[in-house]
């Protein structure tokens, strides 16, 4: 969100979100710039009371004055634009640690995102990836609408056009063991960023994939179906229960897997299984800090 | 990366190695079924089809399981854990075998060992010398990375294959049918083999598919499929997938 429009920093707390990118990239015009640095600091504290973690992204051609403006203590991530070279998250991840230093932050604690949007970008794109301890997830804008305008790629078509550069992006990410944050191709044809129930088949797909990481929004109407859909369901949480009972019955039996119907039975399906389990409780530990949260700012109010 | 690409790959390999069957090597019974499935490859897997507790008497079986798979005419590969190169090695390389699929291969390092281990063996053991070889299962994400050094670390190397990789790095089907990353894998795998010189060997697998499992009608799709990217062949897991691959990729 734009950190000059007072309104959507005042109330994306309520929102329920689990992250929130303050923006002081492509939302703030030119001549709001220097005005919009000096909000920061403030911004990092109002979106953050409801349990949301404090993004930044900054301008990459003004790295010094965006990341001295940035670095407050609540800050969890700074997500850095067209990253083109492994060098500028070395310089990044330097001004970082000295703001950090000065400004009572627990060392090496605010990660860096580095946004693959340009062709270069894609070509460095391992390097990038692997260039700073505090890229700990990655991914998130490769397949965006700067790569698309950089390449001549159309946004909105009905077929994945993004193969290539977002399968680099998940191979360096996995790689590397660093959390993978990208999403299975489900078409938008139409362009809309407020589509709700668009965000619920998104966000459906990435966690039928065994995705964990959501990719944002830019419309609150799509906050609340990204969690639901990221979310696993009851019926996921039985079958995965009965997973691994039959799982323990093939360990017994001494073989190593067995079919039952069309169902595979062996140690992949039993690992998922254990994993789905995992991640519901985390996305349940999660929610109540979220609920926590709000509820400390509502008795304060 | 910083290797010149050049030409490479095994010397002299046999041109029809077009489909492969993974079998137990413990089985006697599988292994003369699969024998009469008319594979050209037989894979004796001492990685995945075996719970632990049977690996070692599978190793003990294993010189007796190439010739009944050799019988019905087959070449026959082991599958060997790279965890366990030294052990499965010793137990699976006696005359009559054509060559080792490396489970899981993640570095140059790991293949030039294996090297060294089948040239003293290959010694020992009454078999011509570098006449072994070698297929790399690209099946995690460090392997495929760093796919171009492994595939050039040995004289030895005949193809490459991203096996189970859907299932080792847990990849799972999209809304459109396509597994998660395979698309980019596959044509990763082909463009890397190509360079390299060796064989890339693959089917195109769609849901319901998973881990080279599927019934046979999908199992002609996705190699006809995958003989359209560039595929020369591919492994599976059930004697009634094997007509289908042959009937896709020969002809």
């Amino acid at each position: 969100m734009p950190v000059v429009t007072a309104r959507f920093v005042d109330n994306a707390w309520r929102r329920s979100c689990d992250f929130v990118i303050i923006d002081l990239e492509d939302s703030v015009p030119h001549h709001l710039k220097a005005h919009a640095r000096t909000l920061v600091k403030d911004a990092i504290a109002k979106v953050s009371k409801g349990g949301a973690e404090a993004f930044v992204r900054i301008n990459h051609d003004s790295m010094e004055e965006d990341v001295e403006a940035s670095v407050w203590p609540g800050l969890k991530r700074i997500r850095y634009p067209k990253t083109e070279h492994a060098h500028e998250v070395h310089r990044l991840d330097a001004l970082i640690t000295r703001y950090e230093g000065a400004r009572g932050v627990e060392p090496g604690t605010i990660e860096i995102d580095p946004s693959i949007e340009t062709a270069l970008g894609v070509a460095n794109i391992f390097e990038i990836a692997a260039a700073s301890a505090r890229i700990r997830e990655f991914g998130a804008a490769t397949g965006g609408y700067d790569l698309s305008r950089d390449l001549g790629i159309e946004m909105f078509v009905d077929f994945d056009q993004f193969v290539y550069p977002r399968g680099e992006a998940e191979l360096a990410a996995r790689t590397l063991g660093l959390g993978v944050r990208t999403a299975p191709f489900v078409a938008n044809t139409t362009g809309s960023v407020s589509d709700a129930d668009r965000a619920l088949r998104q966000a459906e797909a990435a966690r039928k994939c065994g995705l964990r990481l959501g990719t944002g929004g830019l419309n609150p109407a799509v906050v609340e179906n990204h969690n639901l859909g990221l979310t696993p369901t009851e019926e996921e949480l039985r079958d995965a229960q009965w997973v691994l009972e039959q799982y323990r019955v093939v360990e017994e039996s001494g073989a190593a897997w067995k079919t039952i119907g069309e169902r595979v039975i062996d140690r992949y399906e039993a690992a998922r299984a254990k994993e789905l389990l995992e991640w519901a409780a985390a996305c349940a530990e999660r929610n109540r800090e979220k609920a926590e949260a709000v509820a400390r700012v509502k008795a304060q109010a | 990366m910083t290797d010149e690409i050049t030409e490479g790959g095994a010397a002299g390999a046999p041109s029809k190695r077009q489909s492969w069957l993974i079998v137990p090597p413990s089985k006697r019974d599988e292994i003369e079924q699969a024998a009469r499935s008319g594979a050209d490859v037989l894979v004796l897997d001492l990685v995945e089809l075996l719970p632990d507790r049977e690996k070692s008497s599978a190793r003990n079986v294993f010189r007796d399981a190439i010739a009944v798979a050799k019988a019905a005419g087959a070449e026959v590969f082991a599958q060997i854990d790279p965890s366990s190169a030294e052990t499965d090695l010793r137990a699976c390389v006696w005359p009559g075998l054509a060559g080792v699929v490396i489970s899981r291969a993640e570095s140059a390092a790991q293949v030039g060992e294996i090297g060294t281990l089948l040239d003293r063996l290959e010694m020992e053991r009454g078999i011509a010398g570098g006449t072994v070889h070698l297929v790399a299962a690209l099946e995690t994400a460090q392997g495929n990375h760093a796919a171009h050094d492994i595939l050039h670390a040995s004289h030895r190397m005949f193809g490459a294959t991203l096996g189970r990789a859907d299932l080792v790095m847990d990849l799972r089907p999209e809304p459109s049918g396509e597994i998660h990353l395979m698309a980019y894998l596959m044509q990763r795998l082909i463009i890397i083999t190509g360079t390299v010189g060796v064989t890339p060997l693959g089917a195109w697998w769609r849901a319901p598919d998973r881990g080279l499992l599927a019934t046979p009608e999908n199992t002609y799709n996705a190699a006809h499929r995958g003989r359209a990217i560039g595929f020369k062949g591919a492994m599976c897991l059930r004697p009634e997938q094997v007509e289908p691959l042959n009937r896709a990729f020969s002809g």
